[in-house]
């Protein structure tokens, strides 16, 4: 079976006053109708991979690839009506922070109601908002149906967010840091609906993540990014058993609820991961 | 006698028809050279409670003593020179346009310190950040380096109690694990009192001897570390939270299917 989405070479670079400063170098990976993990620190280049899938690189960066294809499709040479009949219908991400992605001029039903519109079902646009609310398990959905986002708390907003994502029912969802602003027992149910979105409908899942714990009970395989590469992919299940000394070092300075280790160890960066 | 003494706290937000009841009573005592825990979700009221302790919120109801003594509203001079505060967004409790020198020296000129200099350069050094920092501006600085920052403005005051309203969550866990050992070190040489407030169980069970569960702006229990560490709890609540701390879990899943 082909895989969903292949992206080979993936790099990207920003202008500077020094020259191009490349972000992502040189990123490979297929997906399949999975669980994928990418994990990083802040500026590793795990979002900016994710936003290149979509082709939302910002217009002052160049993003490159050999290969950057999904179901057949080579996004490189997708021309703007393409890009327009994937983003949302067949491919949608779902950003870190509700408050600054959601219109918030407009209520959540009326965004969420937009979204089914345009990709076809203008009859049942409404009840289908609806459902998809409960299926996040927003409980008023009519209430929230009628909210601008500034009247919900954040759980909520990510809440509606992920539905608005969804209701079109997509093949790949990429996910950046979707649970992040979220309290650890929400974040379980929002990623219960993910999870479920994986194995009943057999979407393909992008999880970004700088929460390496979360990520290795969550999904199947993780991406390890330091300094825009891949340094280590690895099934999630044997997470404990990585190799590479930066994956080692992330796991070993986080806290644990049992075990008194003090100092933390911390991370000691090497040089040579650069390479 | 306990260094803080927390009777009963309420503190009610707003007025007219849009009434929030933050705080339901909540008590606690934190004995000097203790570090405490606050733990629960976002609207829980954990950071009110530090909030509210330091004048930054009303005090609607109870009382706060800080050894023995209750508090003044607004609080005086004294007050901060034995309380102070480190926030949780780095980013956003900074001054952008004043340099780490000026923010590190104001507090020393209002409270009428002496040699400030030499103290400005001596919490940088605490912080582990050295003094080529000193005339940076926080834009120059990383996350971590900012907390730092932070920290040595809270502690340039030489207090006895501060008070941390989730110092780390902002920071990468390679950067929480030395901020974490930094206030662990401080501690342990200024013989300082801790009060923390994280949404993470992790981070509290390992900074705190004891801790405290909030929900809905009450009090759900109070625990030892070890209680925390032997999942020793008697309340639902805070079992859920562990397990939501320990990761996903496919199991519970609210679906059932012929």
């Amino acid at each position: 079976m082909n895989p969903l989405l292949s992206v080979e070479n993936l790099r990207i670079s920003f202008p500077s006053r020094r020259g191009p400063v490349e972000v992502v170098r040189g990123v490979s990976f297929h997906l399949g109708r999975e669980r994928l993990g990418i994990v990083g620190e802040s500026g590793s280049g795990k979002s900016q991979t994710g936003r290149a899938i979509l082709g939302l690189t910002p217009p002052s960066g160049r993003a490159t690839a050999d290969r950057l294809e999904f179901d057949g499709i080579d996004l490189r040479k997708a021309s703007t009506a393409q890009w327009r009949q994937l983003r949302g219908a067949r491919m949608s991400m779902v950003m870190q922070d509700p408050k600054y992605s959601l219109n918030p001029v407009m209520t959540i039903g009326k965004q969420l109601m937009e979204a089914v519109r345009i990709h076809g079902g203008k009859a049942d646009a409404r009840a289908k908002s609806l459902a998809m609310l409960e299926a996040v398990q927003i409980r008023d959905p009519e209430r929230v149906m009628h909210a601008y986002p500034h009247e919900l708390s954040g759980g909520m907003g990510q809440r509606a967010m992920i539905a608005m994502m969804l209701v079109t029912e997509p093949d790949l969802l990429i996910a950046d840091e979707p649970t992040s602003a979220l309290d650890v027992t929400v974040q379980i149910e929002v990623l219960r609906i993910l999870d479920r979105l994986v194995s009943e409908r057999g979407m393909g899942l992008i999880f970004i993540s700088h929460d390496l714990e979360l990520v290795s009970t969550f999904c199947d395989r993780v991406l390890v990014m330091y300094a825009g590469r891949v340094v280590e992919e690895i099934d999630a299940a044997r997470l404990s058993e990585a190799e590479h000394p930066y994956t080692r070092g992330l796991l070993g300075c986080l806290p644990k609820i049992v075990g008194d280790q003090r100092p933390l160890p911390v991370l000691a960066r090497d040089a040579r991961w650069l390479e | 006698m306990a260094l803080i003494e927390i009777e009963n706290l309420e503190v009610v937000f707003g007025g007219g028809g849009r009434i929030v009841h933050a705080l339901r009573g909540v008590s606690l005592s934190v004995e000097e050279g203790e570090s405490f825990g606050l733990v629960g979700e976002s609207g829980s009221g954990k950071s009110t409670v530090l909030r509210a302790t330091c004048g930054l919120a009303p005090v609607t109801a109870g009382r706060i003593l800080i050894d023995g003594i209750p508090v003044t509203t607004p609080r005086d001079p004294s007050f901060y020179r034995r309380v102070q505060m480190v926030f949780q967004d780095p980013y956003a409790s900074l001054h952008p346009r004043h340099t780490i020198d000026r923010v590190l020296s104001e507090p020393l000129a209002i409270h009428g310190f002496d040699r400030r200099e030499a103290r400005v350069e001596r919490a940088l050094i605490d912080v582990g950040l050295g003094t080529g920092f000193r005339f940076r501006y926080p834009h120059q600085l990383s996350g971590g380096q900012r907390q730092r920052v932070a920290i040595a403005r809270a502690l340039i005051l030489e207090p006895k109690v501060i008070l941390l309203d989730e110092p780390t969550s902002a920071l990468d866990a390679s950067i929480q694990a030395e901020v974490l050992n930094l206030l662990d070190r401080l501690r342990a040489e200024h013989g300082l009192t801790y009060v923390l407030v994280s949404h993470d169980l992790a981070v509290v069970a390992h900074m705190c001897e004891r801790l405290m569960v909030m929900q809905g702006g009450q009090v759900v229990e109070q625990l030892s570390r070890e209680a925390l560490q032997a999942h020793a709890t008697t309340k639902d609540y805070t079992r859920n939270l562990l397990t939501a701390s320990e990761g996903f879990t496919r199991a519970p899943a609210p679906q059932s299917r012929p």
